[in-house]
């Protein structure tokens, strides 16, 4: 789908800069677009527990902002959407192409009541606690989001479900075993597919095959034991059997193999109600010769096709050598398929179908169930419309010899117990196991999994690039232990943890869970290192590690906290009294360098520092928690795209250039082309925002200058 | 047990009254919350109408100077709250049991304590009725 939108500017980037000069340029009466990659605007700002040195609130200030954007009548928002690329158009104005990602969930129906998330069956890190707690693959961004909507997290299909012949939705199913959920798995695995227990057996199970973890590790996730646990468990436990649909037209089956009763199963889902004609001879066909090789057990096959008959599928017996017209004429049928392809040819009339291939080998079985449903919509449709065509991929691969190891004799029954700790390895390929769980307990019919991703052409006469900064991976400096020390947090964790929204809603640790009585926060991790690629100072580390201190101290009053420093740089209206206060309230400053961290028993922590105040040399202090005041980095991935040259100047830091940024703040060496906010470098909230300011200023005034001509 | 309808908010106090379950804090069993866009588009008639229909208590959570639509959004608000008042009072009903408070995005504790003190006050309004 395309679609056409014309504005003044175009903002990139949601964040406090973004929704700033939007509202300021709204507020003049230019039409703006507003686009943020996150299913909610706010940024980082939102994330945060205060803002120094006042300590203010600091979503109780974004909230009203971001509400005040996305319902400012000149200021349109796409969240969860990107700007994909920016060309400058015949007349001055730029082309650019914006894609709105597919959420899977119907903003206008979605009430962001959250049952979609409780029912969810996969786990992902939540991005907006800095992976300090899991959030669900359906989720709403978190509770003060703008707009307050759950999003779908869907990258294509997994390979397990993908390589299933029989159209199984193999991780729906695995991820649902995961979560204990056996009733539900069976019948989501019916939804697409009858013969749970068989395919246990006899399914050659080429989902193990093309299995991710089966890559990584050697060991594929057991799916096929999983199935086979599934069908031993319905055995026992038995479940729904309720007819699907009971409908009026009648379509007959000639045959008991696993082709006549899977076309029996799937046409009794569609409301059709079939009858089987089984001429003296016991359903299940070629399954029964498995049975005798011992390959399945009989139980197990009856259960399944006791499943198939609960649908409504009828089954008669008649002599065999009947014709097919009488059949069709004696019992009032719309329609008649003969399993067994040779058979078909005694009689070529219009309502008498067949396979052109005879399959019935067992272990061919997901093969043959596939086979059944792409046969089952042509049948639906010419009981609907008289009309019959066959999809030419129905017998693609089946042609001619298929060589498929025959299955090894796989008959041990497996509890479900057990299946759940199979299906614990599952990696989530594809985030969204299609378990369709959230599509039955959302209350307002809103997740709709046939959307797709929206292209939108956007002509705009200005942009404003407010695109943040993102902050540095302390993996890269592997002295400080971040990956291998659970102890070890990143500020931006710490923030979570102060935060009113915060995970625990208390400051714990996370190797156990203890509230930590000793805390060191290391300051100029990844900034002012040559080591790690960034010798600038971020400007905001010192601040905001100052003023978790005083956070800490007042969340944990026995709590002893410590900072390592350079040095204090408190260069703000204000800063250096909240310095001052923090000394008062007895966090403990070191002047030194941190070296490395190194564990001790209990998670505990040793920081090797060089004291560069007191006695001097190298030095070692215990800690039970420690946080990394991780740098500020750029964020220029927006330059990708500005298709050719034209994109617009980043420094040595590869932040965006302001070409005259003493004169004139937030233009760039484009014309048209404007920057806010920390998108130019390190800068704090009250900064960011003067920047925004003053850079919707300079597009207002462009505006004017070129409307003028 | 009171029982109390709260209006809250979409943007602002929702998220707010949302994080008081989510922080699992307890308040009063009896509240029940609807969500409107904005505060200052409560009828007077809706709130004497629950009050008419079994609730003991009426609360609006407002959202102050945080509202993103109206800069007089508190004083609309205060009007609506006036006016509902002023309907109970006509309909012999009691205007304590009308109440109006702003509540941030993130004011989970000045809900829970609100919510708390204005049970107690609707049981001992309860009292006094009896008495008479």
């Amino acid at each position: 789908m395309k679609t056409r939108l014309q504005v003044d500017c175009l903002v990139v980037g949601g964040g406090i800069s973004g929704m700033e000069s939007a509202i300021t340029l709204g507020d003049m009466g230019f039409d703006v677009l507003l686009v943020e990659k996150e299913a909610s605007i706010g940024g980082k700002m939102i994330l945060l527990s205060k803002v120094f040195p006042t300590l203010d609130c600091s979503s109780c200030i974004s909230t009203p902002k971001m509400a005040s954007t996305y319902n400012h009548p000149k200021v349109t928002s796409f969240t969860y959407s990107e700007v994909r690329s920016i060309k400058r158009g015949p007349n001055g104005a730029f082309e650019a192409k914006v894609i709105k990602r597919p959420t899977f969930v119907d903003p206008e129906r979605c009430t962001g009541c959250g049952q979609c998330e409780k029912v969810c069956t996969v786990a992902r890190p939540d991005q907006f606690n800095d992976g300090l707690i899991a959030r669900r693959a359906i989720y709403i961004p978190f509770p003060q989001a703008v707009p307050k909507k759950a999003v779908v997290e869907k990258k294509g299909v997994s390979p397990c479900t993908r390589s299933c012949p029989a159209g199984i939705s193999v991780h729906g199913m695995v991820a649902l075993v995961r979560n204990g959920r056996f009733d539900r798995a069976y019948s989501r695995h019916l939804e697409d597919a009858p013969f749970v227990g068989s395919l246990g057996h006899l399914c050659p199970a080429y989902c193990e095959m093309k299995c991710t973890q089966g890559k990584k590790s050697k060991i594929p996730v057991g799916i096929k034991g999983i199935e086979r646990a599934l069908g031993y468990w319905h055995l026992k436990n038995g479940g729904d059997k309720t007819p699907s649909k009971s409908g009026e037209k009648r379509f007959g089956i000639v045959g008991v193999g696993p082709l006549a009763l899977s076309l029996a199963y799937f046409l009794a889902q569609k409301g059709v109600r079939p009858l089987i004609f089984t001429q003296g001879k016991r359903l299940g066909g070629s399954l029964l010769d498995a049975v005798e090789k011992g390959l399945l057990p009989k139980e197990i096959l009856e259960d399944d096709i006791n499943t198939i008959l609960a649908q409504g599928v009828e089954q008669k017996d008649s002599p065999e050598n009947t014709p097919f017209d009488a059949l069709l004429e004696q019992n009032g049928l719309e329609g008649l398929f003969i399993e067994d392809p040779v058979r078909a040819k005694e009689s070529e009339r219009e309502r008498i179908f067949s396979s052109p291939l005879k399959l019935d080998e067992p272990h061919l079985l997901p093969h043959i169930i596939g086979v059944a449903r792409k046969i089952s919509g042509p049948i639906e449709k010419f009981l609907e419309k008289g009309e019959y065509s066959l999809p030419e991929d129905a017998f693609k691969g089946l042609e001619g010899e298929i060589s498929i190891q025959e299955p090894q004799g796989h008959n041990e029954e497996l509890l479900p117990e057990e299946a759940q700790g199979l299906a614990s390895r599952c990696l989530d390929c594809a985030v969204c196991s299609q378990c369709h769980e959230c599509m039955k307990a959302c209350p307002a019919n809103a997740i709709d999994f046939s959307m797709e991703p929206e292209e939108v052409s956007v002509t705009t006469k200005t942009i404003i690039i407010a695109t943040g900064f993102s902050l540095f991976d302390p993996s890269k400096k592997p002295l400080l232990g971040y990956d291998r020390l659970p102890n070890v947090i990143t500020a931006m964790q710490m923030d979570r943890l102060l935060a009113p929204t915060r995970p625990y809603n208390a400051v714990l640790r996370p190797s156990d869970g203890k509230v930590p009585g000793n805390i060191a926060i290391v300051l100029c991790a990844g900034s002012r290192d040559r080591t790690a690629g960034n010798t600038w100072c971020s400007r905001i580390c010192c601040m905001y590690s100052i003023k978790q201190a005083q956070l800490i101290m007042g969340a944990l009053p026995i709590a002893n906290v410590t900072i390592y420093y350079i040095d204090i740089r408190a260069f703000g209206k204000g800063y250096e009294e909240f310095f001052q206060q923090a000394k008062a309230m007895g966090t403990n400053f070191v002047k030194g360098k941190v070296a490395r961290i190194e564990p001790t028993a209990n998670d505990d922590l040793y920081i090797y520092y060089e004291d560069m105040e007191r006695k001097g040399g190298l030095r070692r202090q215990k800690h039970d928690l420690v946080v990394l005041a991780v740098g500020a980095m750029a964020s220029p991935q927006l330059r990708k795209a500005f298709m050719g040259d034209d994109a617009p100047d980043v420094d040595e830091m590869a932040f965006f250039s302001q070409s005259k940024g003493l004169s004139e703040p937030g233009v760039t060496n484009i014309e048209g082309v404007f920057v806010a906010g920390s998108a130019t470098g390190p800068r704090d909230i009250p900064d960011c925002v003067v920047h925004a300011n003053a850079c919707a200023a300079q597009v207002a005034s462009y505006l004017k200058k070129t409307e003028k001509g | 047990m009171a029982r109390i309808l709260v209006f809250s908010t979409n943007n602002i106090s929702d998220p707010g009254i949302d994080l008081c379950g989510s922080n699992h804090m307890d308040y009063p069993l009896g509240v029940s919350v609807i969500s409107v866009p904005c505060s200052s588009g409560i009828d007077p008639r809706w709130i004497l109408y629950a009050l008419e229909h079994g609730f003991d208590g009426v609360f609006v959570a407002a959202d102050g100077t945080d509202c993103s639509y109206l800069q007089d959004c508190t004083t609309r608000t205060g009007k609506v709250i006036r006016e509902a008042q002023e309907l109970a009072k006509g309909a012999g009903l009691d205007p304590r049991r009308i109440k109006m408070a702003a509540i941030c995005s993130v004011c989970s504790e000045a809900f829970q304590n609100h919510m708390k003190k204005f049970d107690q006050a609707l049981e001992e309004l309860r009292g006094e009725g009896n008495e008479d």
